[in-house]
């Protein structure tokens, strides 16, 4: 027992345990519904979730140092409406400049959010509750009411969605599905080996410490939420390929989604732990519930109830349990060492 | 003889009524232990906060190798080479052992954290201190031992020349203090300098190899180990001029107002035993850190006790809360009164009353503040508070004054029993001449006093006995007559056990 | 009496009639309906809802909480009084059970957040999307009305002369809060539960009591709003009440108080609900959007933290004569601004 209990560490533990629910409920999901072991099923689900993952990878960033960022559903919006207006106007536009476009407004949309947490001080409730407004406010007065149009866009963007990236046998695996796995990995990556990465976790899991060791705080909070607005600009462009047709309140309500993504898979809403993985796991669970239940024709509306329920159950359970099994960890942890220095 | 890595000469430092530092003057040498002893107060923090950059000195210079520097905060004496640890360590409890130590000074290992190499030279740091720790362990649950293992390796990794360690050993085992001493033995054989602050003497003169005394500030002797002795750290530590204190008045002491039977809150403090009558004022002596807040704390209900008897004019009671406590009449003026005595941005006024509230509100629900500016005026009058008004916010005024707002507070709760947690401190002298005075007279109205403080001559002029406190264990009960300075600084020093 | 930088807070107040003032001007150059009854009547009218749970919100902001969960429970209660109005129960009962439901509520949220500890900022954030969500699984796609007229009426203006029942609710609720926090003992304590909570407990407040009544009260008051604003509306969607935390929120920090806890008074906020609907007034009357408005607001509540730090920071700049009194360092004084910058803690805690 001890030596499983020096290996896995409780947070890997709720991590494996969500993937043990997603598990249970594909189960469930498969026997109430039927054909749902298809490669419809997959593409459903993996192009509803897609969107998400790159948001919260973001959302991870900056949770993971103690702040939120309830903008990027606005950020969402605007790249999106924007990307599609240029490149409705400009056919031609390539696709990377399309792309650079819609992480380039992000960014910068990101860079105030940073700017007025990190050095006008004001906590990032406050700040993102109002750039939420303000950016879809503007992109609402930038629209003036005109529509994004599928018709107006162009064909290899229309078509983006269905490009696949490989198949295996009947399930074919999107590009753009892909592309969200790989940021994924990618920012999972420099969360583990990027000394960056490990300073957002020092700065959530000590502040105080973190400043006495020398970090530059300010600049590297002002770094997470820059990416966040990135990747939610990233993710402005994949919902712009997915949708095609976007109206000035595209993507509202997107930050929930987000945040449930996150909180559910683990990451601490104080900071300082947690992995894009669970992340990942968070999202899949959410979507599966959502498609599942949108295919027993069961209330579409129950997502929310469920939404939130899970979000409340997360945060208890990170509150009451994992500082218990913590605890009990860190008691074993003595044990071991005080047998292993009494075998000295 | 080698010299010096770090010298101050002539340091001081004051805080508004406190004259923290007076001219002292210490100096470091590689490869030695020198131990920093004096009793709360002396000076000791201080002097370490100048070294570490969070305070800056009014007078007197540092030299590091013999170079006058300047350290204006921690990240600059960091690159001088100066380190601290403290009791609570300062580590990141998400991240593992290796990336404690690392962290901030990754620069030169490339684009990537390299793990492995991390991990081989936590390793290998650990390992040259004779410790073996899993480097892949979350910090969070090492003990603060191992904890403070990790800072040490941490300082190592700096490159630190000069090292401090601030009671380091308060909350460790025994075992874990010989590990500590074998660790600080092996630093000083590489050649770092380390200053030692202890209240532990046996420990001292286990480990250092000269010791250094502080008193109010001042420097008071610096000498090899093999010069100094229990007897003289002691009166050099205590040994002062006895003020004109305000000696208290021979107490009638009557009947039994509280009575503590084995009260005990495990890992704080155990197996407490003592009487307080009406008219007695009980002094609670011993060093930071001894429990005697704690002791307090569970009297008052804010941290009940586990175990044991309180019997409160021959009633047993179960202390749970601190508005139980006040209803029994039990009032607490706590050490910090700016953080947990006073709501600074209040009146005066709405200070005194908020214990009492209930007493100032009409039939409407609604406070009548003509009547709590009379009893602010009241107080204000028989205590002699220097301010323009009632009505003006607590933090305007002087430390001596928001004590007396904090003692007016608490004595419109009609308490019977008050206890009084370091009254005095930071207040200036005639300030506490006037709070003697007043204890005084309660007393001799009948409340009972239970007051904690580490200033001895005032322990030993106010009260009519004196409890001795360590490290949450009761060291013994001394009445007026036997007790002085040295003997109470003994016991609190462990140096010898009184039923 | 709040006595935190008088001067400080006077000039606040001062700054927001000042405001108030441009802010009236400027409206009556826009339309000259501005100044007639009926438009004032509306101005107010029309948000009603939103200023009465500003009152409530003020409180527990002072308390150095937040419930982000107002305005889903203003929704949830106005769908579960349709739904049950809509199921042939009697309207005076649905009322009764839309808002004792919402009263549990916020009980529910007082219960994690006094009793168990945790942040309120995630409660009420999980709050928010549940309760929403109920709201969604009651009214679905649907939207029911047709409600009797006497509770058409109750949201309607010239209820009692030109006012509704809702600014009427709205004036006595302001009273009824000036008074009880600037007044009573229970107001004391929520100042100072809010600037210390330690202070509070070693002076025998009740702490977690407190806390526990002012969820309990913000779920009342939101089920009382939602409540209005289904008798203003007239008919109920699932989506109803959506996004008015951020001109809650915004009406409150504006007003001078603290999104920190321990400072503000109700004149402030009271004053800041006069600019945000004048403001808002003006902009209809000017024919900008809604989401203009929306824009404006949430700069209004960026601005409402931004300036005084701004402030602060210009008088630290001039104030190099306080550092000798001061017992902080540079880096002790930059550690409490990091602590600024993490939402979290800084809310929860």
């Amino acid at each position: 027992m001890n030596r499983i209990r020096q290996i896995i560490r409780p947070e890997q533990i709720r991590e494996l345990s969500l993937l043990l629910i997603i598990l249970l409920i594909i189960i469930f999901f498969g026997s109430q519904i039927d054909s749902y072991y298809t490669s419809r099923t997959f593409q459903r689900i993996s192009s509803a979730v897609m969107i998400i993952m790159v948001v919260a990878v973001g959302e991870t960033l900056v949770v993971i140092t103690r702040n939120i960022d309830l903008s990027v559903g606005s950020i969402v919006g605007v790249t999106a409406y924007v990307a599609g207006e240029q490149v409705s106007i400009h056919n031609d536009l390539p696709p990377l400049a399309l792309v650079l476009l819609a992480v380039g407004i992000g960014t910068v949309l990101g860079l105030l959010n940073g700017i007025l947490v990190t050095y006008g001080n004001i906590p990032s409730i406050v700040v993102t509750l109002g750039t939420m407004a303000i950016y879809r406010g503007v992109l609402v007065e930038y629209g003036r009411g005109e529509n994004v149009l599928v018709r107006d866009l162009p064909d290899w963007l229309v078509d983006l969605p269905r490009v696949n990236l490989f198949s295996i046998g009947e399930l074919d695996i999107r590009l753009l599905v892909g592309v969200a796995v790989v940021i994924v990995i990618i920012f999972q990556l420099v969360l583990s080996f990027l000394p960056y990465g490990r300073r957002l976790y020092a700065i959530g899991s000590n502040p105080d410490a973190a400043r006495m060791a020398g970090l530059p705080a300010r600049r590297i909070v002002l770094g997470a939420f820059v990416l966040s607005g990135a990747l939610s600009g990233l993710g402005g462009f994949i919902y712009l390929a997915r949708f095609g047709t976007i109206s000035f309140n595209a993507a509202q309500g997107l930050h929930m989604q987000a945040i449930a993504a996150v909180v559910v898979g683990g990451i601490n809403i104080f900071g300082g732990s947690g992995t894009m993985f669970g992340m990942l796991l968070g999202a899949i669970l959410m979507g599966i519930l959502e498609q599942s239940l949108i295919r027993m024709q069961i209330n579409e509306f129950w997502k929310d109830a469920i939404f939130g329920l899970f979000i409340l159950l997360a945060v208890a359970t990170d509150a009451l349990v994992m500082n218990r099994l913590r605890d009990i960890w860190a008691r074993a942890a003595v044990q071991m060492r005080e047998a292993a220095m009494s075998e000295e | 003889m080698t010299s010096p890595i770090f010298e101050m000469r002539g340091i001081s430092k004051r805080f508004d009524a406190t004259q923290a530092l007076d001219h002292v003057s210490l100096t470091l040498y590689p490869g030695q232990v020198h131990a920093l002893l004096g009793e709360n107060g002396a000076g000791k923090s201080t002097l370490i906060k100048v070294m570490t950059g969070i305070h800056q000195p009014d007078q007197g210079e540092m030299l590091l190798d013999g170079h006058p520097i300047q350290i204006n905060n921690s990240a600059q004496a960091q690159v001088h080479g100066i380190a601290a640890i403290y009791q609570e360590p300062m580590i990141f409890p998400d991240l593992n052992v290796a990336e404690n130590i690392f962290i901030g000074h990754q620069k030169g290992r490339g684009v990537f954290v390299n793990w492995r190499r991390m991990y081989r030279e936590a390793e290998a740091i650990l390992s040259s201190l004779g410790v073996h720790l899993d480097v892949r362990s979350q910090a969070r649950g090492l003990t603060l031992a191992a904890q403070q293992t990790v800072e040490i390796a941490k300082a190592l990794s700096l490159k630190t020349r000069v090292l401090i360690m601030d009671e380091p050993t308060a909350s460790l085992s025994v075992h874990e203090v010989t590990q500590l001493f074998d660790l600080t033995r092996t630093l000083r054989d590489q050649g770092v300098a380390i200053l030692f602050i202890s209240h532990r003497l046996e420990e001292i003169f286990e480990i250092a190899d000269h010791i250094t005394i502080l008193r109010d500030g001042k420097l008071i002797s610096s000498a090899p180990v093999s010069e100094v002795t229990t007897e003289s750290a002691i009166r050099d530590m205590v040994g002062r001029e006895m003020e004109s204190f305000f000696a208290k008045d021979e107490s009638k002491r009557e009947d039994l107002l509280l009575s503590v039977r084995g009260l005990a809150r495990h890992g704080v403090f155990s197996d407490i035993n003592f009487d307080i009558h009406h008219g007695e004022v009980l002094g609670f002596a011993g060093l930071v850190g001894s429990g005697r807040t704690d002791v307090a704390l569970a009297l008052f209900g804010i941290a009940p006790a586990d175990e044991g008897e309180i019997i409160y004019d021959g009633q047993p009671v179960w202390i749970r809360s601190p508005d139980q406590a006040t209803r029994l009449g039990i009032a607490y003026v706590p050490e910090d009164r700016r953080e947990y005595g006073l709501v600074m941005p209040m009146t005066i006024a709405a200070n005194i009353s908020l214990p009492t509230l209930k007493r100032y509100l009409n039939r409407l629900g609604i406070v009548d503040k003509r009547k709590e500016d009379a009893t602010a005026e009241m107080y204000r009058e028989r205590f002699s508070i220097r301010t323009q008004s009632v009505r003006l916010s607590a933090s305007k005024l002087s430390g001596g004054n928001q004590q007396k707002v904090v003692l007016s507070k608490w004595l419109n709760t009609e308490p019977r029993l008050l206890i009084l947690d370091e009254p005095t401190r930071g207040i200036d002298v005639s300030a506490k001449a006037e709070v003697h005075h007043i204890i005084n007279q309660l007393a001799g109205q009948g409340l009972g006093i239970l007051l904690i403080s580490s200033d001895l001559p005032e322990v030993l002029a106010m009260s009519d006995r004196i409890l001795v406190m360590r490290e949450g264990r009761q060291m013994g009960i001394f009445s007026r007559a036997e007790a002085n300075q040295e003997t109470i600084m003994a016991a609190a020093m462990g140096q010898t056990t009184r039923v | 009496m709040r006595k935190r930088d008088w001067r400080w807070l006077l000039r606040w107040e001062s700054l927001l009639a000042v405001i108030l003032a441009m802010v009236i001007v400027a409206n009556i150059q826009i339309s000259d309906h501005y100044l007639g009854v009926d438009n004032f009547v509306n101005l107010f009218h029309l948000s009603i809802e939103k200023i009465i749970l500003a009152l409530i919100m003020t409180l527990i902001i002072i308390n150095a909480e937040i419930d982000l969960s107002i305005a889903s429970l203003m929704g949830l209660s106005a769908c579960l009084f349709a739904w049950l109005y809509n199921k042939g129960v009697p309207a005076q009962s649905a009322i009764l059970i839309a808002l004792a439901a919402g009263t549990l509520c916020g009980t529910f949220n007082g219960f994690w957040i006094a009793y168990a500890r945790l942040p309120s900022l995630v409660v009420t954030l999980a709050g928010l999307i549940m309760f929403r969500g109920a709201a969604r699984i009651l009214l679905e796609d649907r939207s029911i009305g047709l409600f009797p007229q006497w509770f058409n009426d109750l949201g309607q203006p010239n209820f009692v002369g030109p006012l509704s029942f809702g600014i009427i609710v709205f004036i006595i609720l302001f009273v009824v809060c000036l008074i009880v926090l600037h007044f009573t003992a229970f107001g004391r304590y929520v100042y100072i539960i809010g600037n210390n909570r330690h202070a509070a407990r070693y002076a025998g407040i009740k702490v977690r009591q407190t806390k526990m009544i002012l969820f309990t009260l913000s779920g009342l008051v939101s089920s009382l709003g939602g409540l209005l604003l289904a008798a203003r509306l007239g008919t109920v969607r699932a989506n109803v009440a959506e996004d008015f935390e951020l001109d809650i929120i915004t009406m409150v920090l504006l007003g001078g108080v603290s999104i920190f806890g321990g400072t503000g008074t109700m004149v402030g906020v009271g004053l800041s609900i006069l600019v945000v609907l004048n403001l808002r007034n003006g902009m209809s009357l000017a024919n900008y959007s809604g989401n203009i408005q929306t824009s404006v607001v949430g700069i209004l509540l960026i601005a409402s933290v931004l300036l005084p730090n701004l402030f602060r920071a210009v008088r630290r700049w001039s104030a190099f004569s306080f550092r000798s009194r001061d017992m902080m360092s540079k880096d002790e004084e930059e550690s409490q601004e990091t602590q600024q910058t993490d939402t979290v803690g800084s809310i929860a805690n």
